[in-house]
């Protein structure tokens, strides 16, 4: 099928809606990433095989989406139109719920979602705490189709705002849209996406590019990638619409080779895109042309960064140069070139679609519309989370995230990736935007959030993120370079309990020089980790250094083992998984730890069912 | 247009960075990775000057002078304090990377440096990772080097870090041009070794000193579109027949 | 323009151009430059000097790779630009004539600069064998000095603006 007008696809669309009979049955299986893992293929088969024994396949319609976010619960199956939401669903489950649910419209209850905090069953998606407290802008049509048609795509209304840009809009108005929607870059840099346009069309130069960034490389933070794989078709329209306006013919997707579904999905939205007319040669009969080629990276870390990026579609070594002379006007292959993350992308359409004005009511004064966030950690919820901006907090891990896992007690959240920083419990009421969480000292980012609890060592999360950060720096600037490896060298030096409180000292100096001398954003932010820790938890790196003590107990040098005598059954269980044969004692009497055999691996504190280990 | 460096005025043209036209006014800015024969490329951070502008309204920026374009009415200054300081600990982190170089020694005496703050590196060579050797290599034409791995792990070598391939030519540019002589080569008799490979030696003509590799002088002999003969002998010799030759055309 | 004029058959060979380049070219006074004229006593009474001839179409500047040789337009002479060379001396090996040097003691290419205007070599030449002025001065009248032969040919350096 070859659309030639905006006319056509407005026919194509109700004619679609037409044909998708209001009350089918459909049961959509969530074939996102992390269902995958779960063995959602399966689920979906042994639905196959069930309604195939029932006689229901002309009834009923299995849909594999794209993922709905609570990952943590997969495979999810959720029974439309009713909304009946079934968690952890086993292929041996498929032939239960079309038996019982589709066929007798009961409910099966071990299947339901209970929520920790009520200990509630709940029956239906919109009524599951996770769900309902999100605002689902970029994130809501994942659920509801499958990420390889473009006909489902276009059925909720897809291709439409593209198809009103291409026959009344100036290219200046939809940039003026776009500025006065107060959209800002989701990839972590926060700049007006608007102004962004606006400077790349005024450059001088041809051809001009448009880039979408999906390297996401922020350890636990999967929103790209869940975006790609389940609604590719928004980030193309996207980025159309942004060629559009810009004045571009040529668009890059710079996708990590590690996300393979992600980059099958987009192929096939392409090349049904490119089929459908809305890529390629004279766009819907417009006249405007445009076109986008995959480039699958090697997964390094820094080829998020926009100029690394660039390097790296130019076939270079992935290296961030200087932006005094900005990539809108000398980016890829030196020319104008407009770069933005894949979440940025996929707002478009809705703001074309829905409106400035509407958009705008979404979020706080200077960051508007929704976030999404990759929620993990110690939460009960863990998964993918799209709220308004300016929520708070405590809303997003406590309401939504469900709380502390094992009702432990919070003690820090980590935002913005491995260059963000860990905010304390005073920093819960902050609302989320841009400008909030930089000034606390963190970083909106692309939106990790990643929550600890009482058991974590500050120090040994600054040791970990700067670790990372170590291994990912690109190497070409010497304070990145050469300040990481001090840096870790420092904190392994504080979690073994050595050096003096002048460490410290040390500890900021180097941090300066790294954020005023770096060359690239990630090397002025890598300190992040140490400096906000610092800030916040100082008595803790203090603890380490002047009492040689870990207060969480994580930091092997400062601890020790001992079983507690008063409860100690003498069970023998942690002798026998102590893969250090560290303890002894008989059976029925209490045990002993050998501290100097004992490696400090925490599988008796795992294994003892009577807390009768000490850890200090 | 006119710009003021430490507090003198002076004039750029459009498209000037900024360490060019401090040098050219005889300002010194330390560098490490900068060469006037390749493109800048930021990677020292030594160059690092203090900037504002009248119309910043009292913004001040740290940037490097050997990118940073030539503006009208920049005001930049390349010794306060804030400049010290990343300087400072960019020479102290460079100095816990090479303690043996003594180039990096004397730059950080500069800065009152004597001894690292930091941990030395275990093993350490002398190469600051300038990209010097690299950029030069790509600028005569035969890429036969390249920075592989990165972060700490970064470093300069030949493709699987074995021999030089075919690309290199044995010209020792990349060892000539290290700030800290960190390329290793040796010369005997009748071969050059460098990165490795092992290159015979040609001869001038008439009184037998080295004049390069044959690899080397087919190269350059390509590149500049000069005949071959062109690269026979060496300059003492041509320089005495080229008199004799003189005379007789003369007399 | 003034250019820099040759004539062999003055030419004692007595080296003081060679050591008035060697001075003016230095700015260590105990070391040396290479002198970047040469002096040669062909055979009994023939002798000349050599020098750059500043060609247009210059090999050492074709065999540069780093655009190290540039033209001085107010002397008409190919300068090295010392801050550029990267000392790969293939301009050295290029050169027909041989006039373009590497001088180890001060690590730098050595080539004739036409001392920005002033070139030393002439003037401490004895016998107008070097000259550089606009055109080279006719041979001394019998009498006025010891008479010299006639001049059958003049070498001519200096950038030609043809």
């Amino acid at each position: 099928m070859h659309l030639t007008s905006p006319e056509a696809l407005k026919r194509l669309k109700s004619q679609l809606v037409r044909q998708r009979k209001e009350n089918k049955s459909v049961i959509t299986v969530c074939a996102g990433t992390g269902c995958v893992a779960c063995g959602c293929a399966a689920v979906s088969a042994a639905f196959r095989e069930a309604l195939k024994e029932n006689h229901l396949e002309e009834k009923v319609e299995i849909k594999t989406t794209g993922c709905h976010g609570f990952c943590e619960r997969g495979p999810l199956v959720v029974m439309r139109p009713e909304g009946i939401f079934y968690q952890r669903v086993k292929p041996a489950d498929a032939k239960q719920i079309v038996e019982k649910t589709i066929k007798q419209g009961k409910v099966i209850e071990k299947l339901l979602y209970r929520d920790p905090q009520t200990k509630q069953l709940l029956t239906y998606e919109k009524d599951i705490p996770f769900y309902n407290k999100q605002e689902r802008l970029i994130f809501g049509m994942n659920g509801h189709m499958d990420p390889t048609s473009i006909q489902d795509y276009i059925t909720l209304g897809g291709y439409q705002a593209l198809g009103r840009v291409l026959v009344s809009v100036h290219p200046d108005e939809v940039i003026e849209e776009v500025k006065k929607s107060g959209l800002r870059g989701r990839g972590g840099g926060g700049f007006s996406t608007g102004r962004k346009w606006a400077s790349c069309r005024q450059a001088e130069g041809e051809p001009k590019y448009i880039i979408c960034n999906a390297d996401e490389g922020d350890p636990g933070a999967f929103m790209d990638r869940s975006l790609l794989e389940g609604n590719p078709h928004a980030v193309v329209e996207g980025m159309i619409i942004g060629a559009y306006a810009i004045g571009s013919h040529d668009g890059y997707v710079y996708v990590r080779n590690e996300y393979p579904l992600a980059v099958k999905n987009l192929n096939i939205a392409l090349a049904a895109a490119r089929e459908y007319g809305l890529l390629g040669a004279d766009i819907l009969g417009s006249g405007f042309s445009f076109d986008i080629t995959v480039s699958r990276g090697g997964g390094a870390f820094v080829c998020g960064e926009s100029t690394a990026l660039m390097a790296s579609l130019e076939g270079k070594i992935g290296e961030p140069r200087a932006k005094y002379i900005h990539t809108v006007e000398c980016g890829l292959w030196e020319k104008p070139s407009t770069l933005n993350n894949v979440e940025t992308w996929a707002n478009v359409p809705t703001i074309i679609e829905k409106g400035a004005d509407w958009y705008r009511k979404i979020g706080t004064e200077n960051s508007k519309g929704t976030k999404v966030f990759a929620l993990t950690g110690k939460v009960n919820n863990t998964g993918l989370v799209e709220v308004p901006m300016g929520i708070p907090l405590r809303e997003i891990i406590f309401d939504i995230g469900g709380g502390i896992l094992d009702g432990r007690a919070f003690k820090a959240v980590q935002t913005g990736g491995p260059s963000g920083g860990c905010l304390p419990e005073s920093a819960l009421n902050l609302p989320v935007d841009f400008d909030t969480l930089t000034e606390a000292g963190s970083m909106m980012g692309s939106g990790g959030l990643i929550v600890m609890d009482d058991r974590t060592c500050m120090v040994d999360v600054a040791k970990y993120f700067i670790h990372f950060l170590l291994e990912e720096s690109c190497g070409k600037c010497v304070p990145c370079r050469e300040g990481l490896r001090q840096l870790h060298e420092m904190l392994e030096e504080i979690s073994r309990g050595e050096g003096g409180v002048g460490t410290l000292d040390g500890i900021e100096r180097l941090c300066s020089v790294m954020e005023q001398g770096s060359l690239c954003a990630l090397g002025r932010s890598a300190p992040n980790p140490v400096m906000s820790t610092l800030r916040y938890f100082r008595d803790e790196y203090l603890a380490h250094l002047e009492a040689h003590r870990c207060p969480a107990g994580v930091c092997k040098a400062l601890i020790n083992y001992s079983v507690i005598e008063e409860n100690c059954t003498g069970c023998v269980v942690c002798k026998r998984a102590c893969p250090a044969e560290a303890i002894t004692g008989e059976k029925n009497q209490v045990h002993k730890i050998n501290s100097e055999i004992c490696t400090r691996c925490g599988i008796c504190l795992a294994v003892c069912k009577f807390d009768a280990i000490l850890v200090e | 247009m006119q710009l003021t460096i430490d507090k003198r005025s002076v004039v750029a043209r459009k498209g000037e960075y900024l360490l060019e036209v401090a040098q050219r006014n005889g300002i010194e800015i330390p560098a490490l990775c900068h060469h006037p024969a390749v493109e800048p490329w930021g990677g020292c951070r030594l160059c690092m000057v203090e900037i504002t502008h009248p119309d910043w309204k009292g913004w001040t920026g740290l940037v490097t002078a050997c990118l940073y374009p030539v503006q009208d009415g920049l005001i930049v200054s390349t010794d306060t304090k804030k400049v010290h300081q990343v300087r400072a600990g960019v020479l102290d982190l460079l100095l816990a990377r090479c303690p043996g170089s003594s180039l990096i020694q004397n730059l950080a005496r500069q800065y009152g440096i004597e001894e690292t703050s930091f941990t030395p590196r275990k093993a350490p060579d002398l190469c600051i990772l300038c990209g010097l050797c690299i950029r030069i290599c790509e600028k005569i034409g035969a890429s036969a080097i390249s920075s592989i791995g990165r972060g700490v792990e970064k470093l300069v070598s030949v493709p699987y870090e074995t021999v030089a391939t075919a690309a290199c030519v044995g010209c020792l540019s990349c060892a000539n041009i290290c700030p800290t002589g960190a390329i290793a080569f040796s010369e005997s008799e009748h071969c050059r070794t460098i990165w490795s490979r092992n290159f015979e030696l040609v001869r001038c003509e008439e009184c037998k000193a080295v004049i390069g590799t044959p690899e080397q002088l087919e190269h350059f002999a390509r590149r500049s579109g000069l005949d071959r003969s062109y690269f026979t002998k060496c300059d003492s010799c041509r320089n005495r027949e080229a008199a004799a030759r003189f005379v007789r055309v003369t007399f | 323009m003034k250019q820099l004029f040759v004539t062999p058959n003055r030419c004692t060979a007595c080296r003081n151009c060679e050591v008035a380049c060697s001075f003016v070219h230095t700015s260590d006074p105990t070391v040396l430059a290479f002198p970047r004229v040469r002096a040669y006593a062909i055979s009994e009474n023939t002798n000349t000097v050599n020098l750059c001839l500043q060609c247009d179409d210059a090999a050492c500047k074709k065999s540069c790779p780093v655009e190290a040789l540039v033209w001085n337009a107010k002397t008409g002479a190919l300068e090295v630009d010392l801050g550029r060379c990267i000392r790969c001396l293939m301009c050295t090996i290029a050169c027909p004539f041989g006039n373009i040097h590497f001088d180890k003691r001060t690590n730098e290419i050595a080539k004739c600069d036409l001392c920005q205007g002033d070139p030393a070599c002439a003037k401490f030449c004895p016998t107008l064998a070097l000259e550089y002025a606009e055109k080279p001065s006719p041979d001394p009248k019998p009498g006025e000095v010891k008479p010299l032969p006639p001049i059958p040919w003049m070498l001519f350096t200096g950038k030609q603006s043809r």
